[in-house]
């Protein structure tokens, strides 16, 4: 646990979690918690169930066993007294979604529509405010993301850079108190990482909740509080990047590290 | 017996094809928008995790898609009437139209809804968008400009189908041509003439479909 969290409860709470596709059972009995302002990396090779895990936090995925909790509300499922939980209402899943941004691997940005619409749409139809609140918003965002001059562009007359930043405003002018980013830089040029993990830094500079799947070991070792390691669907190894970069205890851990190094040499 | 091609007299009955061409134009037409509420709504209930509108679904496709067009037409126009349901000719060809054409529409937007990557709709998702809003406002507009080109067949072969809705006296293009050759007896000036005039309203419709394609592109809309 880092010092951050020293007295407060954890805003994300994952007990016992498992997921099956199929036959194949891809999160084995996970347990994970996030205090406020944490940054929280999950790392592993393919295939190691993390970005399942990021995407169980706000029910992207259904998950069969164990639970998640954010702000100690139980996600996906309702609680039903004396029986069994049963899956959340539609209504009840969407207001439960409230505290959580999420960035994702390929952007998601809505191609038909503006970077300012892209920011804008979720405020006026989710939260109800008025087209001119909402844009005001919207183009404060995009400002702060460094994009104040592209409100106009459409997505496919950015770069991926600039489009994972303007995903990135549009989760934010939400003002979720979690960020959930789900390998944000893995589909970007060598070149067009940087901006965004400056985006990133500045955000977690500002005390934002951050969960970070990623394979950015640099930007692990230098914004995590805590890191995660996963493998075959259950945490292997966990605490402070420095203790985890620097003396991995399981032989797993070290490989994982040893063959990044290898490549990123 | 043979002779030599006057097209004075086509030009004589333009007025009477030309009026055929406006009902034809006017059937089409309101068969296309028909079938787009026929079409999407259907599709909606294709691609629906609830089995039994998948189901009813999947037989209207079957259904719709087998039956010939001639078919269906004569089956609308002999059938309402014996319900108790009295309709004029051209709303009867308006339905029948519209349903075949639903049909074919409603796998043109399967494909369309298919082809979008399911990151859109989750993106929506995490923001608390409903399911609705989703389909009115992500998914839908990328379908349709996805399968533009495919829906602009569709529509010029709408327009063709209508020259069959003369079987239930419709008196559209093609019927207005058989009465006009009744009455002169030159079939090769006529029919070539409202070939023409099909081709004309054809070319037309697949203008109308360049210019929302150019003009969505033009916004920097159209990525594919």
């Amino acid at each position: 646990m880092s010092k951050k969290a020293a007295s407060l409860p954890p805003i994300i709470e994952i007990r016992k979690l498992r997921k099956r596709f199929g036959g194949t059972e891809v999160l084995r009995g996970i347990d994970l918690r996030v205090y406020p302002s944490e940054v929280v990396c999950l790392i592993g090779p393919s295939g190691s169930g993390k970005s399942t895990l990021l995407r169980c936090i706000n029910v992207l995925e259904t998950y069969d066993e164990g639970e998640v909790r954010v702000n100690g509300e139980l996600m996906g499922y309702e609680e039903v007294f004396g029986r069994d939980r049963r899956r959340a209402s539609p209504a009840r899943l969407r207001e439960s979604r409230r505290d959580l941004g999420m960035v994702f691997q390929q952007f998601n940005l809505w191609p038909h529509m503006s970077a300012q619409d892209n920011v804008t749409e979720a405020l006026v139809s989710v939260r109800g405010k008025s087209r001119a609140q909402a844009e005001a918003l919207g183009t404060a965002m995009l400002e702060k993301v460094g994009l104040a001059d592209k409100l106009d562009s459409y997505p496919a007359n950015l770069s991926g850079g600039q489009q994972q930043r303007v995903a990135i405003a549009r989760a934010l002018a939400m003002e979720p108190s979690i960020m959930l980013f789900d390998e944000p830089t893995s589909a970007l040029d060598p070149e067009l990482v940087g901006d965004v993990l400056e985006v990133m830094r500045s955000l977690a500079a500002e005390g934002m909740t951050m969960v970070v799947v990623t394979h950015e070991m640099g930007f692990a070792a230098e914004v995590a509080d805590r890191v995660y390691f996963l493998e075959g669907g259950q945490v292997v190894e966990e605490g402070p990047p420095a203790e985890l970069f620097n003396a991995p205890k399981s032989p797993r851990l070290g490989a994982f590290l040893s063959g990044w190094n290898r490549r990123n040499a | 017996m043979s002779h030599v091609p006057d097209f004075s007299i086509a030009v004589a009955h333009l007025p009477a094809l030309l009026q055929g061409a406006a009902v034809t134009l006017g059937v089409s037409l309101a068969s296309i928008v028909a079938g787009l509420g026929v079409g999407m709504a259907v599709c909606l209930c294709r691609i629906s995790r609830r089995r039994p509108l998948a189901w009813a679904a999947r037989a209207f496709i079957s259904a719709l898609r087998g039956i010939p067009i001639l078919v269906l037409l004569l089956i609308v126009f002999y059938m309402l009437p014996l319900a108790g349901i009295e309709l004029p000719p051209v709303a009867a060809a308006i339905i029948a139209l519209s349903l075949n054409s639903g049909a074919f529409q409603a796998e043109i937007y399967r494909g369309g809804f298919a082809s979008i990557p399911p990151g859109q709709a989750e993106a929506a998702r995490a923001l608390g968008m409903g399911e609705g809003r989703i389909l009115r406002r992500i998914l839908i507009p990328q379908v349709l400009v996805r399968v533009l080109p495919s829906l602009v067949n569709e529509l010029i072969m709408l327009l063709k189908n209508s020259s069959l809705t003369s079987a239930i006296t419709v008196v559209e293009l093609l019927r207005a041509s058989q009465q006009v050759v009744a009455a002169t007896y030159r079939p090769t000036e006529i029919y070539l003439t409202a070939a023409l005039l099909y081709v004309v309203m054809n070319t037309g419709l697949s203008a109308l479909g360049g210019m929302v394609r150019a003009r969505l592109a033009g916004r920097g809309r159209v990525t594919a």
